[in-house]
């Protein structure tokens, strides 16, 4: 426990660490460890079933055609909001345009967490932020009148930050800088990317990821399209440096 | 172990951009929270190997062309990077690494268009030290960012938000 009363957790899982700040309130220490691991789990199945590196898993099975057995219920419910997201990108997520067939990595990290972050809720938890290695969410309120911020990395200096914002909800940044030239734009099929950093907010941790990767790959053109949807802001840093943002982004002050 | 070196370059030289960038209308908005700053330990490892340095050609001068990969060597414990053009003029970084901690920056090459002078650069590097050698002070509870891998992990301010919460 730290200073301001939050309990910490680092859980490895989907490729990266997945970080937990929770604030127990007047919950026993039993219940809230039990709380944590049932938030593990979620976040360790959605890995055995959406991994692409297992060849065996789910999802892979799904992407190869390979016959057998029917896909897990949660299968349909990723590809739903994959849907959801498409649209609501104007196109510039689209899992259905990746090479090698359908991939809904830009949005299962941050849809999984979401999940996660849910089942603390539900166990009674007063306030927690999980952020699964840079896509996070939160709900209630870290202290006494205080709410949750994040940093938004800097695109070219690790350990700087670009902008920090009040975290209502979920904050998804997309870029190619902690893995290289990922990004596909759907428009070419082939690698694209028109951001150094890209950021949206909203309610839905799944719908920000996906929509965070279609802001990276379709830079200003998609700042407009997200602008328009009810619910959700987005923070633009350009490959040149210079910066742009819807008007209701809630970057924090002092 | 010199990817690593040149990583630790590449934000050095994006974190002098960002000084110069402080001058811009859009971004001194978006940073007027005090939103700059630095966790502990959060640096690159110290990789630089026998190989990150160059062979002794020399100090500053206009000697290498933008796109080249190599510049003057530095002292022992320091890196130097390449001469890259960053929109106003060409700038090469050096940064001397202690252990795992970098302890100072210093730009050996520089050439800059007209409206912005060696005075300038000298201005703005002990600022980009302060914030590479500052502690976190901007109250956060975590860092939006592209996802990192586990290993990259060990070196994010994330992990040093973490870190910190376990007393």
């Amino acid at each position: 426990m730290n200073q301001d009363g939050l309990v910490t957790h680092a859980e490895p899982v989907m490729g990266t660490v997945v970080s937990f700040a929770l604030h127990p309130g007047e919950l026993p220490g039993p219940d809230l460890r039990t709380a944590l691991q049932a938030a593990c789990a979620v976040l360790q199945d959605a890995d055995r079933v959406f991994s692409t590196w297992d060849p065996g898993s789910p999802l892979s099975l799904l992407r190869r055609g390979a016959p057998g057995s029917a896909p897990p219920p949660v299968m349909a419910e990723v590809e739903a909001a994959c849907r959801r997201a498409r649209d609501a990108s104007g196109g510039w997520f689209d899992p259905w345009a990746m090479p090698g067939g359908y991939d809904p990595t830009g949005l299962v990290k941050g849809w999984a967490v979401g999940k996660a972050l849910r089942t603390l809720d539900q166990a009674g938890i007063p306030a927690a932020l999980v952020n699964g290695g840079g896509d996070l969410a939160a709900f209630g309120m870290p202290g006494p009148g205080r709410c949750w911020r994040a940093g938004i990395r800097h695109p070219w200096r690790a350990s700087g930050l670009a902008a920090v914002i009040e975290v209502h909800g979920a904050v998804a940044t997309s870029a190619s800088y902690e893995r290289g030239a990922h990004l596909v734009d759907p428009r070419t099929g082939r690698p694209g990317c028109r951001a150094a950093s890209a950021t949206v907010t909203g309610p839905s941790l799944a719908q920000a990821d996906a929509l965070a990767t279609g802001l990276a790959v379709g830079g200003d053109a998609a700042l407009e399209v997200i602008g328009g949807l009810a619910g959700y802001q987005a923070y633009l840093i350009r490959p040149d440096g210079t910066e742009s943002w819807t008007p209701g982004m809630q970057f924090a002050t002092g | 172990m010199r990817a690593g070196a040149w990583l630790v370059l590449g934000g050095a030289v994006a974190g002098f951009l960002g000084v110069l960038g402080l001058h811009r209308p859009a971004s001194s908005s978006a940073l007027a929270g005090g939103t700059v700053t630095q966790g502990p330990g959060t640096q690159g490892p110290g990789t630089q190997g026998p190989g990150t340095q160059g062979p002794g050609t020399q100090g500053p001068g206009p000697t290498a062309s933008p796109g080249r990969t190599t510049t003057a060597a530095g002292p022992p414990g320091t890196v130097t990077g390449p001469v890259v053009n960053y929109g106003y003029g060409e700038l090469a970084t050096r940064v001397a690494i202690s252990g795992s901690r970098i302890t100072g920056v210093s730009v050996p090459v520089i050439r800059v268009a007209e409206q912005f002078s060696q005075e300038l650069a000298d201005r703005a590097i002990p600022v980009l030290r302060h914030e590479v050698l500052a502690a976190q002070s901007a109250h956060i509870q975590a860092v939006s960012g592209a996802t990192y891998t586990s290993e990259a992990y060990a070196q994010s301010v994330q992990a040093a938000l973490d870190k910190a919460h376990f007393k």
